[in-house]
């Protein structure tokens, strides 16, 4: 870890400030020559993203002030997708199925990812092995993973029959529209868990050891030093992973698409499923856009959050 | 009281043995959770060898009293399963690559360069995070119609083919790298292609083995996107077929644990191959 800083600090320090500040005209040559390439080599990947994220983003907020279906050419509507969604029912509660998925998956993600995290990391011999078990949720491929869950919420599912012998009735999982979201955001759980039980291990392995040792002279009890010195040290991983994964739940499309199909009514729809079927069933690439802006929207209240996460941790980590 | 030694406390049986019996009693209970982390994937495998009708018995049958072999072939002839998983594999195998060539250069051209502009270029890219496919599906479709691309693998390759969380993963795995040795280098007379391929790609190999499974995954996994630019049947994707499977045939959804399962076992047995630098790499996927 020191070392890592040590390095970091060697990277950030303004690079060259080591080097004579009256160089031979010659010496600048090669060192914007070794710069072009370091553009070069970034060059692809900024086109790439011209072309396939910031110019469909471009269109998308165009498109949205207009009225297509790919048939005739668009027309200019100007606000009218907006305000057709702001009276359209169907939207709302669209709009507040996706932060009730986006709240639910994420609280649950971070505790339990930190909570397998820290089973993990107590020192049992074979720990390790059980954690790549783990992370074979997080390899199978979500289609099997919906088909699959689909069959075991059923009310005659292994689920129910895991749950029956401790009290619970039959429950309906995914046709009762109290239990369907949950039973989405439980699969979500199962899923990501192991991916930010991976992420958390990373952060506590690199926790200093010192305080430890520390704390433990001072006679500070398991609980204390978790409160006391591995929460704080974790803060940053904390908030880094609350980010990732409601960006990450921002744009689910699979999990309700299969295992509900956004139903019970519209208790699983979540906006990338209504940005599709506006789209793509109902050909109103306008109005689809339109959806496309307010997913835009919640991404971006994220995104920033995580830049500033990302520019603080630069001077932690790197 | 006053008598105890505190430098050598005496071994009481509680002390000698407590560590053993707390490390087998932790070792269990955190089996018992990793197996019931994989009951779904276990169900999954037994439920493709079960006969149809057991599916949905009060009880699960774990153990199935005749294994149903034949589910496998039965299973593949309905559709040309044959075809989707080639088309599969010719799309998550070009992602694979593009993904870790590209985001090999764009993370060394970020991690190793200072050029006017670079930490900009940075923020660029990450901010391509919020932009994910589901978010721009419309008018990517839009661009690829564009292009004329509809119906083709290229159409479904190009929009997945970099990005930028593999971009900053390698970025993340390179900046370590001491920039000692690639003045070295440069001094002997290496061009920079040659520097990258011969120091910094080796030192690499965590990075890029998360990076492979995980490209791989994600699209081998992709669903929307050949949704949206694929009608022709010689082009669908298995999840494409697989979705078809269930909702065209009424079959047995025995026969779909069956496509389930063998769509699994290409991700596992690639991470399977990369197992032991993914272990390593692991620790790198916390920093990104």
């Amino acid at each position: 870890m020191t070392e890592l800083a040590s390095i970091g600090q060697y990277e950030s320090g303004k690079g060259t400030g080591a080097e004579p500040s009256a160089r031979p005209f010659w010496r600048l040559g090669y060192h914007s020559r070794v710069s072009l390439w370091g553009f070069a080599f970034v060059l692809p990947t900024l086109i790439f993203f011209a072309v396939f994220k910031y110019g469909p983003m471009l269109w998308a907020i165009e498109l949205s002030f207009t009225s297509y279906d790919m048939v005739s050419s668009p027309q200019f509507v100007g606000l009218d997708n907006y305000r057709t969604l702001l009276s359209d029912p169907i939207f709302r509660e669209t709009l507040l199925n996706t932060f009730y998925y986006i709240a639910g998956s994420t609280v649950l993600l971070t505790v339990s990812g930190l909570g397998l995290a820290l089973a993990i990391n107590t020192g049992i011999p074979g720990a390790r092995h059980c954690m790549m078990v783990m992370f074979l949720t997080n390899l199978m491929p979500i289609i099997a993973v919906c088909l699959v869950w689909r069959l075991l919420l059923h009310p005659y599912g292994v689920v129910n029959q895991i749950l029956q012998p401790l009290g619970f009735g039959r429950i309906d999982w995914l046709t009762n529209s109290a239990t369907a979201m949950p039973a989405i955001i439980m699969v979500t759980v199962w899923r990501f868990a192991p991916y930010f039980m991976v992420v958390f291990l990373a952060a506590l392995l690199a926790l200093p050891d010192d305080y430890y040792e520390a704390a433990e002279l001072d006679g500070a009890g398991p609980i204390r030093r978790f409160c006391h010195i591995t929460l704080p040290l974790l803060m940053p991983t904390i908030f880094f992973v609350v980010v990732v994964s409601a960006l990450l739940c921002a744009r689910i499309f699979l999990m309700p698409y299969l295992i509900t199909g956004g139903g019970p009514g519209n208790a699983t729809r979540v906006l990338s499923m209504l940005i599709y079927e506006t789209g793509f069933s109902y050909l109103k690439m306008g109005q689809a856009a339109a959806i496309s802006v307010v997913l835009f929207a919640i991404m971006l209240v994220f995104t920033t959050l995580q830049m500033r996460l990302f520019s603080r941790s630069e001077r932690i980590y790197a | 009281m006053a008598s105890l030694d505190i430098d050598t406390p005496r071994p009481s049986a509680l002390r000698q043995y407590w560590p053993g019996t707390r490390k087998a009693i932790g070792l269990m209970l955190l089996a018992a959770l990793a197996f019931g982390f994989i009951i779904p994937i276990l169900w999954m495998t037994v439920m493709s060898f079960q006969a149809g009708e057991k599916m949905f018995q009060l009880r699960t049958e774990w153990i199935p009293s005749v294994w149903h072999f034949e589910n496998y072939p039965n299973a593949w002839s309905r559709a040309p399963f044959g075809q989707y998983f080639l088309n599969s594999g010719i799309v998550s195998l070009a992602v694979m690559v593009g993904n870790v060539v590209f985001c090999t250069l764009a993370g060394y051209g970020l991690a190793k360069f200072r050029f006017p502009g670079s930490g900009f270029v940075l923020l660029l890219i990450l901010s391509t995070l919020m932009l994910p496919l589901e978010v721009t599906l419309v008018p990517t479709f839009l661009v690829i119609h564009k292009f004329g691309w509809i119906n083709t693998y290229q159409g479904i390759v190009s929009p997945l083919l970099i990005d930028a969380f593999g971009v900053f993963l390698m970025r993340q795995s390179m900046i370590t790298i001491p920039k000692d040795y690639l003045e070295a280098a440069r001094i002997d007379g290496a061009g920079e292609i040659r520097i990258l391929l011969q120091i910094i790609v080796p030192q690499c190999w965590p990075a890029l083995s998360v990076l492979a499974i995980f490209s791989f995954r994600d699209s081998w996994d992709q669903y929307l996107w050949p949704l949206t630019v694929v009608s022709s049947d010689a082009l669908r994707t298995f999840p494409l077929g697989l979705v078809q499977f269930g909702e065209d045939y009424g079959n047995p959804p025995t026969e779909q644990m069956v496509i389930a399962v063998l769509a699994t076992v290409p991700v596992f047995l690639l991470f399977a191959v990369l197992q032991r630098s993914i272990n390593r790499g692991f620790g790198l996927s916390g920093l990104k």
